[in-house]
């Protein structure tokens, strides 16, 4: 085998691991199964610490409404316009004490049940 | 010089006889005597105890209680020469001008005039207190003299005031009225300290138009009553603090069966104290420790001590319908886990950095809505001097915590807005305000002033309606409260008084 193969060879391998180890494993990034609404929860930078608060959320809607209800939310300017909208506008929920914007609530809400 | 007098040293069944009697020798009562001191006016300044706490004078203020649990009716003021200033703690902050406003949605609540009536006294009222040059919410001042920044808030309802203290000597508590100013009431030739005297009924002329004369008792060596005196002044100002206004002028009903000035019976009730709930949220500052004025007292440069708390704006107290509140930053809090969950989440939402967020507790001194069924009451139960001990119906209601509520919420939305930090509301529920309840020791309102006798005991001037000549000095006659600390206001109302008095007596 001339050497530029098994280099090449070596290469391919190494970078296969590294691929697998970022998609299957959590070693450099955080991955949740695929749910119906990861177009949402893409905007979450940490999922894992949003469930822990969401799961505090009272009588939140089933997922896929949340979802719909959140799509309609972030669609006109993101997660930052609308966490400034609510804030203006004082649409704010209080998650077992805490006082938040509402889009962060069921943002958090959706994490937690997704 | 004239020294202190003492009335068991009196000659028996003395008969004295001046311009003007103060019954109370509290912040009220020496203010007033301070205030006609040099003039030539005859000023007989009565006070109860002596010169140091004695604790069977004390127990003349034991009392009972209904309804929510209180403090003991002996434990929040003090019975000898400067009264409860022997161990205020010192917060002054004047009173705003919407505690002055009558609002359509809260029953009972204004004062017959605005504050810029007490505010030609509010300077001569911080002298008295030695609070330092007067700053306060002065645009600026204080943030440009205090060390540190202050909190951005966003637009709203709430916004960073300040209190001053009275002035600490090392660690002694702030001015001690009857300390500071012994040698200014020796030093007034026509003003007599007459100490041990107890005035235990105002006798009423037969048409109970004016207060003909005082009963006064020494406490005896035995414990019960001691030496009777008699005071027949022109006029009186009663100043014996918020409990013994009222129960003075119900315990004296010869003339007038229902007690003095409460034809209309209002005397007693009306009754009112600052909730000072402990802990009732978390304040998160994003970016780490907030300015030591939010936490503790700084001392200024000029001698002013200042401290940081968030206070209601009027326009707010307006549109939420909300009281008085002034919240402060009390101690470090460690957050659990979701806590910081909720810390991250949120910041991240904001886009703002949390890495290094610290969490204070938030304490708070409440205003309470006027309630006329919170009240004193006489009962069957007598003192060593034969009086009358006073019971105490005390409740809040849930739309007092419900209001300040409202405001924690705002305060909360503004640290979001400004994105600096963001708040945690501690209480649930009634059961979670009342196991941190502390309260101010503030006795407000019994007395009231209103324009109408229907409505008030005193009218805008302290004069109680239907008397000639017996006035009412003191936080008992605040018709509605403020959230701000008493001691400071009362004495500003007191100054007032005095000038009235000036001018009815020329």
């Amino acid at each position: 085998m001339r050497r530029r193969t098994v280099i090449g060879s070596v290469a391919v391998a190494g970078a296969a691991v590294a691929a697998g180890l970022y998609r299957f494993t959590d070693l450099f990034a955080k991955h949740y199964p695929p749910t119906p609404y990861d177009d949402v929860l893409s905007v979450l930078v940490d999922r894992e610490e949003a469930a822990r608060f969401g799961a505090l959320v009272r009588a939140a809607p089933a997922p896929g409404a949340l979802a719909a209800r959140l799509r309609a939310i972030l669609k006109p300017n993101g997660l930052a316009g609308a966490v400034g909208a609510d804030i203006a506008a004082g649409r704010l929920a209080e998650v077992d004490g805490w006082v938040v914007p509402q889009s962060v609530a069921l943002l958090s809400a959706l994490a937690a049940k997704a | 010089m004239t020294a202190f007098l003492d009335a068991r040293t009196l000659p028996s069944d003395v008969v004295l006889e001046p311009d003007i009697a103060i019954i109370g020798g509290g912040p009220a009562g020496i203010s007033l005597a301070l205030a006609l001191a040099n003039t030539k006016l005859n000023i007989l300044l009565l006070e109860s105890g002596n010169q140091n706490f004695d604790p069977a004078n004390q127990k003349l203020y034991g009392g009972s209680q209904s309804g929510l649990p209180y403090i003991a009716l002996d434990a929040g003021r003090l019975r000898f020469l400067g009264g409860s200033t022997n161990h205020w703690g010192g917060w002054c902050r004047p009173m705003d001008e919407v505690d002055f406003e009558a609002k359509p949605w809260l029953p009972y609540s204004g004062w017959p005039f605005p504050r810029k009536t007490l505010e030609p006294y509010y300077a001569r009222a911080q002298a008295l207190v030695e609070a330092g040059p007067w700053i306060y919410d002065q645009k600026g001042a204080a943030e440009n003299a205090a060390e540190g920044t202050v909190l951005p808030l966003g637009k709203g309802g709430l916004y960073t005031s300040w209190f001053q203290f009275s002035k600490m000597r090392g660690d002694v508590l702030p001015t001690q009225f009857g300390k500071r100013y012994e040698a200014e009431l020796k030093r007034a030739t026509n003003v007599t300290p007459l100490l041990h005297a107890n005035i235990i009924a105002i006798r009423l002329s037969p048409d109970a138009k004016r207060v003909e004369k005082l009963d006064g008792a020494t406490l005896g060596s035995n414990g019960g009553g001691g030496k009777r005196f008699t005071v027949k002044p022109r006029f009186v100002v009663l100043a014996a603090g918020g409990m013994e206004n009222a129960r003075l002028l119900l315990v004296s009903n010869d003339v007038m069966k229902t007690g003095v000035g409460n034809q209309n019976d209002l005397v007693g009730r009306f009754f009112a104290d600052n909730p000072v709930p402990r802990d009732v949220a978390t304040v998160v500052s994003f970016a780490g420790p907030l300015a030591p004025f939010y936490g503790s007292n700084q001392s200024l440069d000029d001698g002013a001590i200042m401290r940081a708390t968030f206070a209601p704006t009027a326009a707010f107290c307006r549109s939420a319908q909300v009281l008085g509140s002034l919240s402060t930053i009390e101690q470090p809090v460690e957050l659990d886990e979701t806590g910081k969950a909720a810390v991250i989440t949120t910041a991240i939402a904001l886009g703002v950095d949390a890495s290094n967020a610290k969490a204070r507790s938030l304490g708070c001194g409440m205003e309470l809505a006027p309630d006329p069924d919170r009240r004193l009451v006489l009962t069957d139960e007598k003192d060593a001097l034969g009086l009358p001990r006073l019971k105490l119906r005390m409740r809040i209601a849930d739309e007092d915590f419900a209001r300040y509520r409202r405001t924690l919420i705002e305060l909360g939305r503004q640290l979001l807005a400004s994105r600096t930090g963001m708040l945690h509301i501690d209480k649930k529920n009634r059961a979670d305000w009342m196991k941190t309840m502390d309260w101010g020791h503030h006795h407000l309102g019994t007395t009231r002033m209103h324009t109408d006798p229907k409505q008030g005991v005193v009218d805008a001037d302290g004069l109680v309606h239907g008397l000639g000549n017996l006035y009412i000095a003191g936080s008992s006659t605040f018709p509605s409260y403020s959230a701000s600390n008493p001691t400071l206001n009362l004495i500003a109302l007191t100054l007032r008084l005095a000038d009235h008095l000036k001018k009815v007596m020329a």
